[in-house]
């Protein structure tokens, strides 16, 4: 009887595992149709400020803006990490924490002062465990971060930067390519270098604008606006990277309980079978004896 | 046309409004600027301020606009801020205790004093609209 009950002790248990990893599946589900929701809507705005920079460089203008221009040497980086608060979302975590620690080594190599900031509990004792102290470390970015609180954060590496402080700032997050494919990334986002204009397609109309006040004033005033909004996509694309790789973890780990729930099963009544047979056996002999 | 002539305004969040207008009236870097349909094609710098429009059915609605920029595309306008909050939403008392801490904090060097001065116009802005609404 003994392996039979240890066996039905197992069943149950997987089976409340694959109750709780099938509800974080659909909370993943669900929670990343809002994501998502959120990041196309915010594509609009840099939609439109491509389109802005794109416009604007047809006046054909020479500009400078201390955001593009590259530090003559450069000592001080910062390395700002996006990872997850919470666990059980597969390889995501290891995957950024992975690139982002090469990066770092890379950086250090080239005689770097690097400045190490975590966004997410799982980085954060990830670099506790490797020795590794973060200057900064942040949790309150959840599945929605807003754009005030990156902001903030945005225009303390903007002050940092025109004031020499920093002379590079890498971001290490999960680059969202598509729902079936996320990648982990580590970009440059200071020195901006050149800002991307929108793809023109032939079709477009051209406008011939006014500009108030110049086209070179307001050039130099997208210059932090497109930072920002860059900084703010990578934080968008982590957090739909995020439930994605949470979906596809659960539900992996859902179809495994769903297997063993039926081996344990199988297992379990060919147990039951083979102690019904024997008690049987024993039954007969018993009664063959007394004869 | 009135249907033809369109505002979207623009957040890094969402976009908060897209609908057909009459006219917009809006605080640009210097002043105030206002459009009818027909403008011709602009790009300018907003300041901080008041946005207001009439709709199509005659109404007006107020926003506050935290700078951005204004683009006039043939018939359709675009705002692209940081922040819009409508004028109702607005907290006088909050704008006040802003402008307080933007005119008590000490700036040092270039960059922080033209932080702080931006500060103090934005939240002068704030308040001045709050307590008209």
């Amino acid at each position: 009887m003994a392996k039979a009950r240890a066996i039905v002790k197992r069943l149950k248990a997987v089976k409340n595992i694959r109750k709780i990893t099938r509800t974080m599946e659909l909370i993943a589900t669900a929670r990343f149709k809002k994501a998502m929701d959120r990041a196309s809507e915010a594509a609009a705005y840099t939609k439109k400020i491509s389109e802005l920079v794109s416009d604007l460089s047809q006046a054909n203008l020479e500009f400078h803006h201390p955001l593009l221009e590259k530090h003559e040497t450069e000592k001080n980086s910062v390395l700002l990490v996006l990872t997850s608060n919470r666990g059980l979302c597969g390889g995501y975590n290891s995957g950024v924490l992975k690139a982002a620690l090469r990066r770092h080594k890379e950086l250090i190599a080239s005689g770097q002062n690097v400045r190490l900031e975590i966004s997410g509990k799982r980085g954060i004792s990830f670099l506790k465990f490797q020795g590794i102290e973060p200057s900064h470390t942040y949790t309150h970015f959840e599945d929605r971060p807003t754009f005030d609180e990156v902001d903030d954060l945005a225009s303390r590496y903007i002050t940092e930067y025109i004031e020499g402080k920093i002379d590079r700032l890498d971001v290490a997050y999960t680059e969202f390519v598509s729902a079936s494919r996320q990648q982990p990334a580590v970009h440059s986002l200071l020195p901006i270098g050149a800002l991307e204009a929108a793809a023109e397609s032939p079709a477009t109309q051209k406008y011939d604008y006014e500009f108030l006040p110049s086209a070179q004033e307001i050039l130099e005033e997208i210059v932090p606006t497109a930072f920002k909004a860059r900084l703010f996509k990578c934080f968008l694309d982590a957090a739909v990277s995020e439930q994605i790789a949470r979906m596809v973890a659960m539900k992996g780990a859902t179809e495994n309980a769903n297997e063993m729930v039926g081996s344990l099963s199988a297992q379990y009544n060919r147990a039951r079978q083979s102690q019904i047979t024997s008690e049987i056996l024993e039954i007969i002999g018993g009664a063959a004896a007394l004869e | 046309m009135a249907q033809d002539f369109r505002l979207l305004l623009v957040t890094p969040e969402t976009t908060l409004l897209d609908q057909p207008i009459h006219s917009l009236r809006c605080t640009l870097f210097d002043g105030q600027i206002g459009i009818l349909p027909g403008r011709m094609p602009m790009v300018g710098r907003l300041g901080y301020g008041e946005l207001s429009f009439e709709s199509t059915d005659g109404s007006e609605s107020r926003y506050f606009v935290d700078g951005g920029f204004l683009q006039v595309q043939g018939s359709v306008i675009s705002v692209l801020t940081e922040q819009a909050v409508p004028v109702s939403k607005l907290d006088a008392a909050e704008a006040e205790k802003l402008l307080e801490e933007a005119l008590n904090r000490t700036a040092v060097g270039e960059e922080q004093s033209n932080t702080r001065e931006k500060d103090q116009t934005r939240a002068r802005a704030m308040l001045a609209l709050a307590q008209k609404k």
